[in-house]
């Protein structure tokens, strides 16, 4: 071998040795681009808004809803390579655009095989008690009661239909015990690309017939009872399915 | 070559509690402008006759309202509605007008000026007035470029965004530097909770419209306005239909702010109810049903309904003048005497 050639062996070494070094420091670096799509249904079908088609669960008569909005907060994504934890991670669900769907970005997460995604319904107590401003908590809005009590979790509002009886239905669920935590599996690699999407169904029934089905017409309101607000937590607390197609 | 760059306005702060807020990246607040604005606001030379100015309508004393139920402009003839009071307009609802019409304050403030029943005039002629004043002329280019409409409009909104109440009773209380009456402290308290029966919570649900600091209606998409029961199905006007031409939005007004609310009597879209009283009133018994009547209304009462008819929240005399109590712990008397948002043709 001559002098030149080695000297060429040697370029080409480095070229590789760097050329991988960037390739590994590339593939470390990797970001993706994550969607989080919730759409909201009743049982099955979209939801919607504003007309008497929904049977009252557990009594007499059909129920209609004008506003269903909650808080979403602190999502952890979780890995074998180490866990993503949004900040300031308190999103407002509301449902009154033309998709009844709700969108989370989380642009440029570092990218990894994530197994698993968790996310609560509700406020964490420190964030839920404070006048502060993070995310879409938002002090003047309306989720918030008042500093001294919180937040709203889960907002429904609308009416149920007896006969020619009407009832307003006011479900204002909050009180820090009632912060719930859904957690799903991830299907392996189905984030490991630069731009994913992950597709939830929120059904709005599971609200009112989960581990308890409730009567409208009995329980048409639920703001400041404690036991009333846990029974409807324990009923949101699945109310967030993954779509697996 | 040296230009001239007017200067961002200087002390300008804003209690947090009030939020974020956006300020249009074209029209940046800067001193010149709000001098400016400030003139125009106060120039009636805005109006087709020569005597009519915004704060003809938006009286500072009055918390830049009228103290007239429906405002009176250049033709004589009263409008359908009441002069809204202007406040702390960097934050709420991105919707103005009573009905939520205009989009930005820049688009809402030549309205009045047009209308032939407020200002009546010619945005083309007033443009011209006003450049052939040589002050003028140096105003605007010093805040803007040239005399035009759409500078004027800039000018107003930048002079109304920093119209900021917030030195009130209830401010201090906030910011810890006095406590509240017994008798204003119990207004805070129903004033900020929605009644609940069932665990004895008495409430005066004010909270569910006007929110706890800045006491306006909420800022996102549409929820700062509601039907608080003023008119049944067949006297119901359009409201924000008008707007959205949705048929739910039928009868739906802006929930206005609450700041100063004890100096702009008399109140509702329409000034209809002359007093603070006549309002609790309202709200305590005189609710009218009709298709769109927020839920929140309704449902919200301190006694246990059993025939299904009553609405209306049966607070008892003694909670209704603690609420009043407590409004006027909203008054800002700095506020509506601050030098630098009166009359500047008025030489102190």
């Amino acid at each position: 071998m001559t002098r030149s050639a080695l000297r060429i062996g040697g370029l080409i070494l480095a070229i590789l040795l760097v050329g991988g070094g960037a390739l590994q420091y590339h593939l470390d670096n990797r970001k993706s681009d994550l969607e989080l799509v919730f759409t909201a249904t009743a049982g099955s079908e979209p939801l919607v808004f504003n007309e008497y088609l929904y049977e009252n669960p557990g009594g007499p008569g059909r129920f209609k809803v004008r506003d269903f909005r909650f808080y979403l907060s602190n999502i952890v994504l979780t890995s074998a390579e180490g866990d993503y934890r949004e900040t300031e991670s308190y999103h407002l669900a509301r449902f009154d655009d033309d998709a009844k769907s709700y969108t989370v970005k989380l642009p440029e997460i570092p990218r990894r095989n994530y197994s698993k995604i968790r996310f609560s319904v509700g406020v964490d107590e420190e964030a839920n008690l404070t006048r502060e401003w993070q995310g879409d908590l938002d002090p003047n809005g309306k989720m918030a009661w008042n500093w001294e009590v919180g937040y709203k979790f889960v907002l429904v509002e609308g009416s149920l239909l007896m006969g020619e009886a009407r009832k307003p239905i006011v479900y204002h669920v909050g009180f820090s015990e009632n912060l719930r935590t859904q957690s799903f599996k991830i299907p392996q690699n189905e984030l490991d690309t630069s731009a994913a999407v992950l597709a939830f169904d929120v059904d709005i029934m599971k609200i009112f017939q989960g581990s308890t089905v409730l009567n409208l017409s009995e329980l048409a309101s639920v703001v400041m009872k404690k036991t009333d607000a846990r029974v409807v937590a324990d009923n949101y607390a699945k109310m967030i399915s993954l779509k697996t197609d | 070559m040296w230009q001239y760059s007017p200067a961002a306005i200087r002390n300008f702060s804003a209690p947090f509690i009030f939020g974020r807020f956006n300020i249009p990246e074209d029209n940046p607040l800067t001193e010149d402008a709000f001098q400016l604005g400030r003139k125009l606001f106060y120039d009636p030379r805005l109006s087709g006759n020569n005597q009519i100015s915004c704060s003809s309508c938006h009286i500072q004393a009055l918390a830049f309202t009228d103290g007239r139920s429906r405002a009176v402009g250049v033709s004589g003839v009263e409008l359908p509605f009441s002069s809204m009071s202007l406040s702390n307009l960097l934050w709420g609802p991105r919707h103005f007008f009573w009905n939520g019409r205009s989009p930005t304050l820049e688009a809402q403030s030549l309205l009045p000026i047009q209308n032939p029943d407020e200002m009546d005039q010619d945005l083309e002629q007033l443009v011209i007035e006003l450049a052939a004043d040589p002050e003028y002329e140096k105003d605007f280019a010093r805040a803007y470029d040239d005399v035009n409409a759409e500078n004027i409009a800039k000018a107003l909104s930048t002079f109304m965004r920093m119209l900021i109440s917030q030195n009130s009773r209830y401010d201090k209380f906030l910011r810890g530097e006095l406590t509240l009456t017994d008798e204003e402290e119990l207004g805070r308290k129903l004033f900020v909770a929605h009644p609940d029966v069932k665990v004895s919570k008495r409430g005066g649900n004010c909270v569910d419209c006007h929110s706890q600091f800045l006491t306006g209606g909420f800022k996102d998409a549409y929820d700062g306005f509601s039907n608080n029961g003023l008119d049944g199905e067949d006297d119901l006007q359009a409201g924000l239909q008008a707007v959205t031409g949705n048929p739910d939005h039928k009868g739906l007004f802006k929930v206005p702010t609450l700041r100063n609310i004890a100096l702009t009597a008399p109140y509702m879209h329409d000034g209809r109810l002359p007093t603070l009283e006549a309002v609790l009133e309202h709200y305590n018994g005189g609710v009218i049903i009709s298709s769109t009547l927020d839920p929140l209304i309704v449902e919200a009462n301190n006694i246990e309904i059993t025939d299904g008819t009553s609405i209306g929240l049966s607070l008892n005399p003694k909670e209704r003048k603690a609420i009043i109590a407590f409004l006027h712990t909203l008054t800002d008397e700095d506020f509506v005497s601050d030098e630098k948002f009166s009359n500047p043709f008025e030489k102190k």
